[in-house]
């Protein structure tokens, strides 16, 4: 049974505290913190690929490397925005981002397919599961920093905000794995680079919701 | 009389440093745009438990306010939120009811009414064929060739019937 109305407003009135409104910019800011931290963390404990060590950089790391960390901002940007509900906002600009770092798995498909059709062996295995696994642990940071952030918002799809929290973790964490990651193929990049932030994509979207709700 | 866009959007920033006189002038607007809202969408009974769970979401995320954007699609990103949410407890509770043997049949006869009337104020906005298909194979469980046979509707009209009316009942609840 409802309250009277204004009984109710009354008691809402008498609870009012001031609010911080919930600034872009200050949950971006966390939001590259954690990446920050990921990147950290590997480097100090798995140490630094040689190639960036030196200074001599492969463009093998830095392109797929950039694509993932454009895809872990985009879509992050796109995360911290959902804890300010609005009718009529588009935030599928991220989407374009993960097409373009789409190109990677889909090239390595496209390169094993070749492969398999000219009767050559592919080997997926050069410490793939190292990067997919510590990819997703390390992504886990930032998932945690934009949960937070969503937490003290209101997301009005928890559906999408699992999945785009999924995403931009699985970005940032294999942008962090990347600097300590020795391998330069394309196989290696698309296939185990590429999965990590499906594979955190499908946990956001299938973990997170309930987590969201409000 | 309901503020327009600049006023409340005045009051709701002066409501976030906690100003409380611009606070209550806020939710007696918003209350009274809710109203509105929620009268197209749901039984009239349930108007009131529906204004009050959105104040008070309103209440708790007043920090997702963002000042420099207009007021209304806020509130009305988080009445839809509360919309979909309530209709989805009512018809858990409507499914749950007939699963239960043992809750008092006047219960479940009283859920299944709330979500009847909540989906047949929905139903309102769709053409009969749209609304007979979707209730025959969404809500009855018939299958296309059953839903064909007792609408007298070609199995692909039935599902262009489904197809048009679910897209038309989402725009319906998305709408302000």
């Amino acid at each position: 049974m409802p309250d009277d109305p204004d009984t109710f407003i009354d008691n809402l009135v008498s609870e009012l505290k001031p609010v911080a409104p919930l600034r872009q910019r200050t949950g971006m800011m966390r939001a590259l913190f954690a990446l920050a931290i990921g990147a950290f963390l590997v480097v100090t404990v798995f140490g630094m690929r040689p190639d960036v060590r030196s200074g001599h950089l492969d463009p093998m790391f830095l392109l797929p490397t950039g694509l993932f960390l454009v895809l872990a901002l985009a879509t992050a940007w796109a995360t911290i925005d959902m804890a300010r509900p609005f009718v009529g906002t588009r935030r599928d600009g991220w989407a374009w981002t993960a097409l373009m770092a789409a190109v990677l798995p889909g090239a390595a498909l496209g390169l094993i397919a070749s492969e398999l059709l000219h009767g050559q062996q592919v080997a997926l295995d050069h410490g793939g599961l190292f990067c997919l696994a510590f990819g997703t642990l390390i992504g886990l940071l930032t998932a945690c920093a934009l949960v937070l952030w969503l937490k003290r918002g209101a997301p009005a799809s928890p559906a999408k905000a699992g999945l785009y929290t999924g995403v931009a973790a699985g970005a940032a964490g294999i942008f962090a794995v990347s600097f300590h990651c020795p391998h330069n193929d394309l196989i290696h990049i698309g296939i185990w680079h590429g999965g990590t932030v499906i594979l955190s994509g499908l946990v956001g979207r299938l973990a997170l919701p309930r987590l969201l709700t409000w | 009389m309901i503020a327009d866009e600049a006023t409340l959007s005045r009051l709701a920033a002066l409501a976030q440093h906690g100003d409380r006189q611009a606070y209550a002038a806020m939710l007696t607007a918003c209350r009274s745009w809710l109203l509105r809202y929620y009268r197209r969408k749901v039984a009239p009974e349930q108007i009131e438990d529906l204004v009050q769970e959105t104040l008070l979401s309103v209440h708790r995320k007043l920090a997702s306010y963002d000042p420099a954007r207009p007021v209304v699609p806020w509130l009305a990103a988080i009445a839809r939120y509360r919309f979909v949410d309530h209709l989805r407890f009512v018809y858990r509770t409507a499914v749950e009811a007939e699963l239960e043997d043992d809750v008092p049949a006047m219960d479940n006869d009283d859920q299944a009414l709330i979500a009847r009337l909540s989906l047949d104020r929905l139903f309102e906005a769709l053409p009969d064929a749209q609304q007979r298909a979707i209730e025959l194979v969404k809500i009855e469980g018939l299958s296309i060739t059953e839903a064909s046979v007792t609408t007298g509707q070609s199995e692909s009209l039935v599902k262009v019937n489904i197809h048009r009316g679910l897209r038309r009942l989402a725009a319906l609840i998305e709408r302000i």
